[in-house]
């Protein structure tokens, strides 16, 4: 809420500078920022009674430890019920509602130049002085009021919700369908208004306005609350409606109202009428100030806590018990519960007064996944990757190019960006995008990872799961100045990808050949620790990369929740006192068998004494058949209790041979 | 027989100066050659006496040992050198990349790395929520018009249920609060949405999310925490200030500004005891336990921290912002 300090200052009464105005109000809760000659009001939802010049008032008052005092002036003024004028009255939806109507008006003129300013101040539109009254008296004392040309009103009105949905020409000629949960004022003719948001074009003031209805109601928010969304609408009327609206003030502003109107117009007549004067029932809050001393911190006396309770308009009622009570002004729409009544006390006391106690701590924490992660986060840290963020928005084709067709996206109703309604299915699709834009800005190698969550759909839910992935891109063959070539292809990714997961000491890692995937090409492998699958790795398939990135990448995806970081009791083995021996075996082998396969037989065929097999180097072509390959392979022995004569080596490397024979027909390379 | 004193020491001094090899087996013929002092003199001996002999062959022979030794020593700290082309250590190193975290992971891993030993449990919670978790169990009742302060993303669920991008990681609270058992320490990293974006606003953000639920908690301890965190952060000496302001589940709330740098009060987090309706939504007794809560945007913390001016630039993967950190 915008009000201009010279007109606030005034209406306070008081010679504070803008600035340390703005700082009084900022202190009780009211924060402030100062534009110009304006101070502009964060009022937060729960205090629609501050949205005004008199709510301002109030807490200025308190502050300075008094009794809030009415300084306005009114007219006095007699309600009478009558049938004719305001009909039937949903009360649901309506507390009450006020009608003055007043005739015969000439020499209406526009209100003083102060008024004026100080409604372009608050940014409320200039559009007819009896309307700019309406809208004056609302911000001086915060009650909405509309104004009807009462020449083009067919009487009595009723209040109440359509039965269907209804058009409606409102102010401005827009015609909206009045939803049957929106309360109206109708007439005889039909809707013409929706309460608490907006008026009609046929009953709207015009230089011609003869005789006029003034409305002020009491709406209750809940029925108010998200309806002028419905029509594309935010009104202060609605505003104010939605926050709650003092129920006792609507027949003291038309008293305001009509005190100001004989500034600015002369007429014949009024009349005041009220529709329902159902009062609503006071409500009550008991205290106990041992229980609120504990909960602040403080030794408050019973007085000083009455004291700062009735400078905010609460009244301290009669008790039977140790507990104090006080009755709840009707402006407050907010207190409800004991705790209410504290933040008031403590707001009155000032927060920065309350006594600081040292940090406590918790019981024992216990170990969460949380560690996983960031381990991994900072092995790839230390291999050279930089970590990006990115907004999880992305295109339906971005999603389509990178998950497969049993993935479906997750969708907003409301997306920021109409072409990207989905939440992406990979981390991949923004990781080509930084590669994209960083190539342009002339690098020309990138190791990246990010962290975050993934979503799609899962029948009428929503799945999400965490991933870390990492793409590794070298844009032009990285040479050092003496012509060393620094090559980077998919057995150093395994070997990034294995080392760090070796480190974390994921158990039982095993990769296996995975040629189905979105994102990679056929060179890729499912990463599995045990029989869960915790990751994938391999050659960026160049068509899910949307042209982002010319050259050929390596990525991974490893899912950190799946990897468990337990710590398990070890099993320690002895260790060997005894020397080990290596032998070296070339064979033959036919091309269709994969490295894993020979792995395999060699491993699961308890050869004895083998403590490690490797493969020191793969041959092809000069002296190698046609679809054959040779592969050296490096066999180590050792025993833990003695050292191996020649004898038991050999006949270890003849059950190698043995096996390799019959499984796949391999052939000594001589 | 007469033996120079200073022979052992003119070696040494010559080895000194020598270059290569072949300078090394030059100077060695000189002292331990055929022709050399020592080796000569062993040929004198037959013409010594008896006595003389014995004596004159045992100096020698010390003399001998000592010339060897020193050529021994020598000849190795040679090769060691000759062994081993000199490089121009100055040239460049091969090409290598340099990682780093994220600035804004690393500015959550300091808050997180404060609260870590006094026992805060770490939770990362759902960012795909139900209306529930996000607003109704945290006391925003449905159309109260506290829920516009929160510009909120919907899904297309295709059911009943109302699904959301939560717009705070408050929703942890709940999941911790009727999961785990009390006294709860808990802390609650993660990603939040709103349907905003500016130089200071970006539909996604990242927020830590902090509760305590005990008994004997009041507001000293919530006030007590919050100063002691953010000098822990900024590591200096903070001015602080508590204005009372308004969230849904908190009563009293309150706003923490600090003085920071040459600027006035710079708002940087939210904080409030837990309000009774979401204690007693999660079934937890309000006259025995009582809470606080506090949460703070950490790019807002980063912003401040390291004076960045547009929020956007931490989203924007431009390696040249990025290497700077």
């Amino acid at each position: 809420m915008k009000v201009q300090y010279s007109f606030l200052k005034n209406f306070l009464s008081t010679d504070l500078s803008q600035a340390k105005l703005a700082d009084v109000f900022t202190k009780v809760g009211f924060e402030c920022e100062c534009e110009g000659s304006i101070i502009d009001f964060d009022i937060t939802p729960n205090r629609g009674d501050v949205l005004s010049l008199r709510g301002l008032q109030r807490e200025f008052q308190a502050q300075q430890s008094k009794v809030f005092k009415d300084t306005l002036h009114y007219k006095t003024l007699t309600f009478k019920k009558d049938k004719t004028i305001i009909n039937k009255i949903d009360k649901s939806g309506c507390g009450n509602y006020q009608l003055m109507l007043v005739q015969g008006l000439t020499s209406v003129r526009a209100l003083d130049s102060k008024k004026r300013n100080f409604l372009s101040a608050a940014g409320v539109s200039l559009i007819h002085p009896l309307v700019d009254l309406g809208n004056y008296v609302m911000l001086e004392m915060g009650t909405p009021m509309h104004v009807f040309d009462s020449d083009h009103l067919e009487l009595p009105l009723n209040i109440l919700f359509p039965i269907s949905k209804t058009p409606f020409q409102a102010i401005g000629g827009d015609t909206k369908i009045v939803e049957p949960s929106s309360l109206t004022i109708q007439d005889q003719k039909g809707i013409q208004a929706i309460a608490g948001i907006i008026g009609g074009h046929e009953t709207s003031v015009s230089k011609s306005t003869k005789s006029i209805a003034v409305e002020a109601a009491f709406f209750n928010p809940d029925k108010i609350a998200n309806q002028a969304r419905k029509y594309g609408l935010a009104t202060d009327a609605s505003h104010r409606f939605e926050r709650g609206v003092d129920p006792e003030l609507q027949q003291r502003a038309l008293a305001r109202f009509l005190c100001l109107l004989k500034e600015i117009a002369q007429y014949d007549s009024i009349g005041c009428y009220e529709g329902s004067s159902a009062k609503l029932k006071p409500r009550a809050i008991s205290l106990s100030v041992e229980r609120f001393n504990n909960f602040s911190g403080l030794l408050l006396s019973p007085k000083k806590i009455k004291l700062s309770l009735e400078t905010l308009g609460f009244t301290s009622m009669p008790t039977k018990t140790a507990h104090l009570k006080f009755q709840v002004p009707s402006h407050r729409f907010d207190m409800e519960l004991e705790e209410d009544l504290y933040e008031e006390i403590l707001r009155c006391y000032g927060y920065d007064n309350i006594p600081i106690n040292p940090p406590k701590s918790g019981p024992v924490a216990r170990a969460t996944d949380y560690s996983a992660s960031e381990k991994f986060k900072g092995g790839l840290v230390f291999g050279g990757f930089q970590e990006l963020m990115h907004m999880p928005f992305v295109s339906t084709e971005t999603f389509n190019a990178l998950n497969s067709n049993d993935w479906s996206p997750a969708e907003l109703s409301n997306p920021i960006n109409e072409n990207e309604p989905l939440m992406r299915g990979s981390l991949f699709g923004s990781l080509f995008s930084a590669i994209n834009l960083n190539v342009k800005k002339g690098y020309s190698a990138m190791k990246f990872f990010e962290h975050g969550n993934v979503f799609h759909k899962v029948k009428n839910d929503f799945a999400q799961e965490s991933h870390i992935s990492g793409l590794i891109y070298f844009h032009e063959s990285q040479k050092t100045w003496s012509d060393k070539s620094l090559q980077y292809d998919f057995y150093s990714l395994k070997a990034e990808v294995l080392r760090l997961l070796e480190t974390l000491r994921v158990k039982s890692i095993k990769l296996a050949p995975n040629a189905s995937s979105t994102t990679f090409t056929i060179n890729a492998m499912d990463i599995f620790a045990g029989k869960k699958k915790i990751g994938m790795l391999g050659e960026i398939n160049p068509t899910a990369t949307q042209k982002l990135i010319k050259n050929p990448a390596f990525g991974f995806e490893i899912y950190p929740e799946k990897i468990s970081t337990k710590p398990s009791t070890l099993k320690l083995k002895p260790v060997s006192k005894f020397p080990s021996s290596s032998r070296d075996l070339n064979i033959l082998i036919t091309q269709s068998y994969s490295y894993a396969e020979i792995e395999t037989v060699l491993l699961n065929n308890k050869i004895q004494f083998l403590h490690s097999l490797g493969l020191v180097n793969t041959f092809e072509g000069k002296g190698i058949p046609n679809g054959s390959i040779s592969m050296t392979l490096r066999f180590m022995f050792q025993s833990p209790v003695k050292s191996l004569k020649e004898s038991e080596i050999n006949t270890s490397m003849d059950k190698a041979f043995h096996l390799l024979n019959k499984a796949f027909k391999a052939k000594i390379r001589s | 027989m007469q033996i120079p004193q200073d022979l052992i020491e003119t070696a040494a001094l010559k080895l000194k100066s020598v270059q290569s090899e072949a300078e090394f087996f030059q100077l060695r013929s000189q002292y331990l050659g055929k022709k050399s002092f020592v080796l000569s003199s062993f040929a004198q001996l037959k013409s010594l006496d008896a006595n003389s002999k014995v004596a004159a062959a045992k100096e020698l022979n010390i003399l001998k040992g000592k010339l060897n030794k020193l050529f021994e020593a020598a000849i190795k700290e040679i090769q060691a050198k000759t062994d081993v082309s000199l490089l121009d250590v100055t040239l460049p190193a091969d090409p290598y990349l340099v990682g780093a975290e994220h600035p804004i992971a690393e500015i959550s891993q300091r808050v997180i790395n404060y609260f870590l030993p006094l026992n805060y449990q770490v939770f990362s919670g759902n960012e795909i929520e139900t209306d529930f978790f996000n607003f109704e169990a945290l006391n925003f009742p449905e159309n109260h018009p506290a829920r516009q302060m929160h510009d909120t993303f919907y899904l297309n669920a295709g059911s009943k249920s109302e699904y959301l991008l939560r717009t705070h990681t408050s929703n942890s609270q709940i999941h911790a609060m009727l999961r785990e058992p009390l006294p709860l320490y808990m802390l609650s990293p993660g990603r939040v949405y709103r349907c905003d974006s500016d130089t200071t606003h970006l539909p996604m953000f990242t927020q830590i999310e902090g509760l305590v639920v005990d008994e004997d908690i009041n507001f000293g301890d919530l006030k007590g925490i919050i100063i002691n965190f953010l000098e822990y952060f900024f590591n200096e000496k903070m001015e602080v200030r508590f204005r009372p302001s308004y969230f849904p589940f908190t009563e009293p709330s309150a706003e923490v500004d600090i003085k920071f740098g040459n600027n006035g009060w710079l708002e940087v987090l939210g904080c409030g005891m837990v309000h009774p309706n979401v204690l007693k939504g999660c079934n937890i007794d309000t006259q025995k336990y009582r809470g606080f809560a506090f949460g703070m945007g950490i790019e807002r913390l980063a912003m401040l921290y390291y004076g960045v001016e547009d929020i956007r630039d931490f989203y924007s993967s431009n390696l040249d912002f990025l290497n700077q950190f």
